[in-house]
C-alpha cells in the first residue's frame, strides 16, 4: 500500500476521456455509481478535440464529421442541451483532373441529374442503390447497438442472440440477403462494379470503404465499411453527415457536460501509468505522478495495447488472450492535415466560391488512382498521390476562423505507420508539401493560401492521443477483427481476463468513428455484472 | 437425329466424367459431349512437339478424392500416380532453398537449421491446417444448404457439421472464424519469420485468382484447398503419363461403367420446351434430346451462352452476368533439349530429389504482390510468380532420352489486356516468363528447341472456360460454398428443371478434385429418384 494520502475510492474508474470514455462513464454515472473519468490530455475528448492551434483558428485535429454518433445516446444523454449542435454537410464535390467534376448533394433529383451527365444508366441505378443500402442499414442497425454473442460458446445468452441473428437474415427477401452477403464479403469495387459503369463514381464511393483501413478498394471486405459509412444518421435520417458546431470537440464537450451533470467527476492531465490488480481483479489505477486511485471497476476506454501490454504485466493475462492482443492489428495508415486559409480554394473544374465549397471534397479521381494509392502503401511509402476527404467547416461555422478567413481539414490516406525507408519525423513536412501539391493539382490558388498548417502522422497520433500504431479505430476494421471478434475472439462483451477490467473504447465493437456505441454498451455490460 | 438419351453432359473435364459415372453406376446411361478431340478438359496430356508429351494445364493436383478413385477403380484402368519426395522446392535468386517434404517432420527438421522458432511453427501449423482442413473436408463434400427454406436433411447436416466444428474445441474455432477472411500474408506473419518459405505457403492461397498474398480472405481459400491435402504447399501427386492419364483413366471407367463418350461433339446450345429442358444441340445441327442435362462448362457460359437468355429471369441473368471468372494464370510449356541446371537446388544440396517435385519461383510476399499489383492495372507481371514443374524427371517417357519438358505456370497473366491483345503479346509473355526463370536456371534459354504458351484467352477459347479462368470463376468468399456461384443456386441445380452444373464453378469448385462431379452426380440422382 502507497503511504500518500490521496487514495481515493469509486464505484468505477474510466481510463481515457476520449468520446466512448466519456459516455461510458456518463451512463455509468446516470446509474447511480460514483464514476471518475481520468484523461493523460490537457483536454478532453480524445481524437475528437477541437484546438486553437493557430491564434483564431480552431480545428477539428483529428476527426472532423460526424454521423455515426449514435441517436439513442443523444436522447438518452440529452446532448443538445449540453450544447451540442450539427450542422449540415451537404454532398460531396469530387474534382477530376480531366477539368470535369462529380458533384452529389443530399437532393436526390440534383445529384440524380449530375450522375445522368456521367452516365444515364447510373443515374437510374443510384437510386436502386440507395434503397438496397437503406435496406442493409435497417438490417445491420440492431447490431451495432448488441453486445457481440461468442458462436463457439453454448451459453443461452449467446445461442439467443445468434438465433436472433439468423432470424433476422432468414426474414430478409432473397434479393437482401444476397445483397448482404455481398456486403459481407466483396470489395468496395467488386461491389460497385455491379451498380455503375462511372469510374469517378465508383471511386468517390468506394472511399468510404477505405477510411481508417490498411486496405485498398479492391480488397475484399471493404465493401462492408462503405455500409458502415452509410449508417451514418442524424435525426433518423440515414446517410446525413454533418459539424459539430465549435468543431468535433464541440461534442466531446457536450458528452462531458452531461456525464458531470450525473456526478461524473473528470480529470485531465492525470495519465495512468498501471492497472492495479490484486488475485485477479481489478482494484485501481496507478497515475504517472504516482498517486493511487481504486475502484471496484475499471473501465478502460484506450486501445488493447495499451491497457494490456503498458498497464498490466505480462504475467497478470493468461497466454492465448495475451498472444491475442499481440496479434490484433493496428497499421494506422491515414493522417490528417489542417490549414489555416487565407481565402478559398478556387479549383479550376467549377471556379469561384459556391456551394460545392461547403461539403466534403473528395480527391478520388478514379479506381485506379485511388488503388494506386493503396499499392504505395502496400511497400511502406506514403501515397505520392493519396486519396484525400476534405471539409472546409468556417463556411458552415463562422465561429473556428477570424472573418474572411477559414480553416480546411484534409483527411489524407494512405500513410502507413510504417515507412520502409524512413521515419515520420523527418518526412513529416515533406508528407504536409506533398499534400499541398496535390490539392494545387485541382485548385492552383491553394499555395497561396495557405497561412498555417498542422500535419498529424499516424506517430503524432500514437504519442500525442496515445492511438497505437496512429490508427484512428484503435485497430482495423477488417473482417477478422469485427464484430464477436473484436478485439480478441472470445473476449468481445467488453470484459476481460482480469475480473472487474472491462474495455469501453472503439476496439471494441462496433468499433471506431464518433459512434459511441462501444462506451455504451460497456456500461450496460458493467451494470449487468453489478447486478449480478 | 440420335436417339434419346436420358442423359446428356456437356463437357468431358474430370468433373463431366466424374458425373457421368456416378450416374452411369445408378443405372442411367450418360452420353458425355466433348468438344475437342479428346477428353480431360484441362487435365490433358498432349504432344507438345514430336516426340514430347506434355501436360498441357494441369500438371500435379489434385489430389482426386479417394473415395472416387475408389468407386472409378482408376488404378484397375491404368492410373499410375507417383508422390516425389520433395513436394515442392522454394528458391530464391540468391541460392536459397527450402524443401517442403511429403513429411512434415522432414521439413521442419531442414527449417530448423535456420530458424528452430519456424521448424516448431511449422510442425504446430501442419497439425493445425490438418484439423481445420477434415471441417472443410466435409463441407467440400457436401451439398451447400438451402438459403430460403432449408431442408430437414439440410439441418441435419448442419447439425453434424456445426458437431464437427465444435469437437474442435474453442481454441480452433476461433481460429476458423478468425484466419477466414484474413489476408494470408498476415497469417503467415503470424506463424513464420522466414521470408521465402512464408511466401511459398502464400502462393498456394492465391494460386490461380485475381488476388495478392495482401488480399483479405486468401487464408479461407488455404483452408479450402487443405480439405483435399492439408500439405502447406498442396500435392505434387503425378500422373504417369502425364495428367491426361488421370483423366484417359477416367474415361476407360465411364465407358465400362455403360457411358458413351462422344469426342469432337461441341455443344451449341442447350433447348427448352415449356420451361423444361429438353436436350442439347450440337455446332454440326445435330440434335439430342434427354430429359436431363448436366453442364462441366462453367457456369457464365452454361447460362448465358449455351441456354437462350429467354429462360431466365432478369435479376437472375443479372447475377450471372456479375460471376467474377476473369483468369489470371497463362501456362509455359517447354521442350528442353537437357536439364537445366536451377543454381539454388545445385548450391543447397536439398535432402531428396529436388528436380522432381515442383518449383516455386516467388521469393517474397513482396514480389508475389507486386506481381499481382500489375494485373490490377491490365498489364502482366513484369516478375511474374512461377509455378515449376519437369514431370520428365518422374516420368522420362515423355520426353526422348536425356530430353525433358518444363512446364510452367505464371502468375499473373491478367485476362484482359490494357494494352494490346493475347495474340498479339502472347510472344512477349513468354520472353518474360523465361528471363523471369533463367535468373535462377541461367542456361534454360539455351535448352529450348520448342515452346507453347497459353495465354488466358486461350484458356477461353481453346478449353472454354470464360474469361480463361482456370477455376471457373473466382474463388473469393462471395462466390464459395452456399454462394457458388450464385447464393440460392449452390446446389448444382438450375432455374431450369431438369439442368444441372457439375464443374468447377459449382461448390467446391477448387482444382483438380471431383468434388463438384461428385456431389453433382449425387443431387441429381436424388432429383431423379
Amino acid at each position: 500500500m502507497s503511504n500518500r494520502p490521496a487514495s481515493q475510492k469509486y464505484d468505477v474508474i474510466v481510463i481515457g476521456g476520449g468520446h466512448n470514455g466519456l459516455v461510458n462513464a456518463a451512463y455509468l454515472g446516470r446509474a447511480g455509481k460514483r464514476t471518475i473519468v481520468l484523461e493523460r490530455r490537457h483536454v478532453l475528448g480524445g481524437a475528437a478535440v477541437t484546438e486553437e492551434i493557430f491564434p483564431g483558428f480552431k480545428f477539428s485535429v483529428c476527426s472532423y464529421v460526424v454521423s455515426l454518433l449514435r441517436p439513442e445516446i443523444i436522447r438518452d444523454l440529452d446532448l443538445p442541451r449540453h450544447g451540442l449542435e450539427i450542422l449540415p454537410l451537404d454532398g460531396t464535390f469530387t474534382p477530376m483532373p480531366n477539368g470535369d467534376y462529380l458533384w452529389r448533394v443530399n437532393d436526390h433529383a440534383k445529384t440524380r441529374q449530375e450522375i445522368a451527365r456521367h452516365s444515364r444508366v447510373d443515374a437510374e441505378a443510384y437510386e436502386e442503390f440507395g434503397k438496397a443500402m437503406l435496406q442493409m442499414c435497417k438490417f445491420v442497425k440492431p447490431i451495432l447497438a448488441m453486445t457481440p454473442p461468442d458462436p463457439t460458446t453454448l451459453n443461452p445468452r449467446d445461442l439467443i442472440k445468434l438465433l436472433f441473428l439468423g432470424r433476422r437474415f432468414q426474414g430478409l427477401s432473397s434479393d437482401d440477403k444476397y445483397n448482404q452477403v455481398q456486403l459481407m464479403t466483396m470489395s468496395a469495387v467488386d461491389y460497385l462494379d455491379q451498380w455503375f459503369e462511372t469510374d469517378v463514381l465508383k471511386a468517390t464511393m468506394s472511399a468510404s470503404g477505405i477510411i481508417g483501413t490498411f486496405l485498398g478498394i479492391r480488397s475484399p471486405g471493404t465493401a462492408y465499411v462503405l455500409l458502415h459509412h452509410y449508417m451514418g444518421e442524424i435525426d433518423g435520417a440515414f446517410r446525413a453527415w454533418g459539424f459539430a458546431r465549435g468543431g468535433t470537440g464541440a461534442i466531446s464537450n457536450a458528452i462531458a457536460d452531461a456525464a458531470r451533470e450525473a456526478g461524473v467527476e473528470i480529470r485531465t492531465r492525470a495519465g495512468i501509468a498501471r492497472i492495479l490488480v490484486n488475485k485477479g481483479t481489478a482494484v485501481g489505477v496507478v497515475l504517472e505522478n504516482g498517486d493511487e486511485i481504486y475502484g471496484n471497476v475499471v473501465s478502460s476506454s484506450v486501445d488493447p495495447h495499451l491497457t494490456f501490454l503498458k498497464m498490466l504485466e505480462p504475467d497478470q493475462l493468461p497466454d492465448e488472450f495475451l498472444s491475442g492482443v499481440k496479434r490484433y492489428k493496428f497499421r494506422g495508415s491515414s493522417a490528417k492535415v489542417n490549414f489555416a486559409l487565407d481565402a478559398l480554394p478556387n479549383f479550376s473544374c467549377l471556379p469561384g466560391p459556391g456551394a460545392h465549397l461547403r461539403g466534403a471534397i473528395s480527391i478520388s479521381p478514379s479506381v485506379d488512382y485511388m488503388e494506386r494509392a493503396y499499392d504505395d502503401a502496400k511497400y511502406g511509402e506514403y501515397s505520392k498521390r493519396p486519396y484525400i476527404d476534405m471539409v472546409i467547416p468556417s463556411l458552415t461555422d463562422p465561429s473556428v476562423a477570424p472573418p474572411g478567413k477559414h480553416v480546411m481539414s484534409c483527411f489524407v490516406q494512405y500513410a502507413p505507420y510504417h515507412l520502409s525507408s524512413s521515419n515520420w519525423d523527418e518526412k513529416k513536412e515533406a508528407f504536409g508539401d506533398m499534400v499541398v501539391q496535390t490539392l494545387s493539382e485541382y485548385a492552383p490558388n491553394f499555395t497561396n493560401l495557405v497561412i498555417g498548417r498542422q500535419v498529424v502522422t499516424p506517430l503524432d497520433l500514437e504519442r500525442e492521443w496515445g492511438l497505437t500504431e496512429g490508427n484512428i479505430f484503435q485497430g482495423e476494421l477488417s473482417l477478422e477483427q469485427l464484430f464477436f471478434l473484436r478485439p480478441v475472439p472470445g473476449w468481445a462483451n467488453y470484459r476481460t481476463p482480469i475480473k472487474n477490467l472491462y474495455m469501453c473504447g472503439s476496439a471494441t465493437h462496433p468499433g471506431g468513428g464518433i459512434m459511441g456505441a462501444p462506451g455504451r454498451l460497456a456500461a450496460t455490460e458493467i451494470l449487468k455484472d453489478w447486478k449480478a | 437425329m440420335s436417339a434419346d438419351r436420358d442423359v446428356v453432359v456437356i463437357g468431358g473435364g474430370h468433373n463431366g466424367l466424374i458425373t457421368a459415372f456416378y450416374l452411369a453406376r445408378a443405372g442411367l446411361k450418360p452420353v458425355v459431349l466433348e468438344a475437342r478431340s479428346i477428353v480431360g478438359g484441362m487435365a490433358v496430356t498432349e504432344e507438345l512437339c514430336p516426340g514430347f508429351r506434355c501436360p498441357t494445364l494441369a500438371h500435379a493436383g489434385g489430389p482426386i478424392r479417394a473415395e472416387i478413385v475408389r468407386d472409378m477403380a482408376l488404378e484397375q484402368h491404368g492410373l499410375r500416380m507417383t508422390q516425389p519426395s520433395v513436394r515442392m522446392t522454394a528458391i530464391s535468386p540468391g541460392g536459397e532453398a527450402i524443401a517442403i517434404y511429403d513429411d512434415p517432420a522432414r521439413t521442419a527438421q531442414q527449417l530448423a537449421a535456420r530458424s528452430q522458432r519456424d521448424a516448431n511453427s511449422f510442425t504446430h501449423f501442419q497439425v493445425v491446417l490438418g484439423r481445420l482442413g477434415n471441417v472443410f473436408r466435409h463441407l467440400a463434400a457436401s451439398t451447400p444448404p438451402e438459403i430460403d427454406s432449408p431442408s430437414k436433411d439440410d439441418l441435419l447436416r448442419g447439425i453434424a457439421t456445426g458437431r464437427m466444428v465444435r469437437r474442435l474445441g474453442r481454441q480452433d474455432m476461433h481460429r476458423l472464424l478468425r484466419w477466414a477472411p484474413m489476408p494470408i500474408a498476415d497469417l503467415m506473419d503470424e506463424w513464420f519469420e522466414n521470408p521465402l518459405l512464408k511466401a511459398t505457403i502464400a502462393a498456394r492461397a492465391i494460386f490461380g485468382c485475381s488476388a495478392g498474398p495482401r488480399s483479405p480472405s486468401t487464408a479461407n481459400l488455404l483452408l479450402l484447398r487443405c480439405a483435399d491435402d492439408p500439405n502447406v504447399v498442396g500435392p505434387s501427386a503425378f500422373a504417369v503419363g502425364g495428367a491426361g492419364a488421370l483423366t484417359q483413366a477416367m474415361a476407360k471407367a465411364v465407358v465400362a461403367a455403360g457411358c458413351t463418350i462422344r469426342t469432337n461433339a461441341e455443344v451449341a446450345g442447350i433447348d427448352v420446351e415449356d420451361g423444361r429442358v429438353k436436350g442439347v444441340h450440337l455446332t454440326n445441327g445435330e440434335e439430342i434430346a434427354a430429359r436431363t442435362v448436366v453442364s462441366n462448362a462453367d457456369p457464365v457460359r452454361t447460362l448465358l451462352s449455351l441456354l437462350d437468355p429467354v429462360n431466365l429471369s432478369p435479376s437472375f441473368l443479372q447475377r450471372v452476368q456479375q460471376y467474377r471468372s476473369k483468369g489470371v494464370v497463362a501456362k509455359l510449356n517447354l521442350a528442353l533439349d537437357g536439364l537445366p541446371t536451377f543454381g539454388a537446388l545445385e548450391q543447397s544440396k536439398v535432402d531428396g530429389d529436388a528436380y522432381s517435385g515442383r518449383i516455386h519461383i516467388g521469393p517474397s510476399m513482396n514480389y508475389i504482390e507486386r506481381a499481382f499489383d500489375a494485373s490490377k492495372y491490365g498489364d502482366f507481371s513484369p516478375e511474374p510468380y512461377l509455378e515449376v514443374m519437369l514431370p520428365t524427371v518422374t516420368d522420362p517417357s515423355l520426353a526422348p532420352a536425356g530430353k525433358h519438358i518444363l512446364s510452367i505456370y505464371a502468375q499473373f497473366a491478367p485476362y484482359k489486356l490494357r494494352t494490346g491483345t493475347w495474340d498479339t503479346r502472347a510472344a512477349e509473355l513468354a520472353e518474360c516468363i523465361v528471363s523471369t526463370l533463367a535468373k535462377y536456371a541461367p542456361d534454360l534459354p539455351n535448352h529450348i528447341i520448342h515452346q507453347q504458351v497459353i495465354t488466358p484467352a486461350d484458356i477461353e477459347t481453346t478449353y472454354g472456360a470464360t474469361g480463361g479462368h482456370i477455376f471457373h470463376g473466382e474463388l473469393t468468399i462471395d462466390q464459395s460454398f452456399t454462394m457458388r456461384p450464385l447464393l440460392g443456386w449452390a446446389r448444382y441445380r438450375t432455374p431450369i428443371p431438369g439442368l444441372y452444373m457439375c464443374g468447377s464453378g459449382t461448390h467446391p469448385g477448387s482444382g483438380l478434385t471431383g468434388a463438384s462431379g461428385a456431389n453433382a452426380a449425387r443431387e441429381i440422382l436424388k432429383d431423379l429418384r
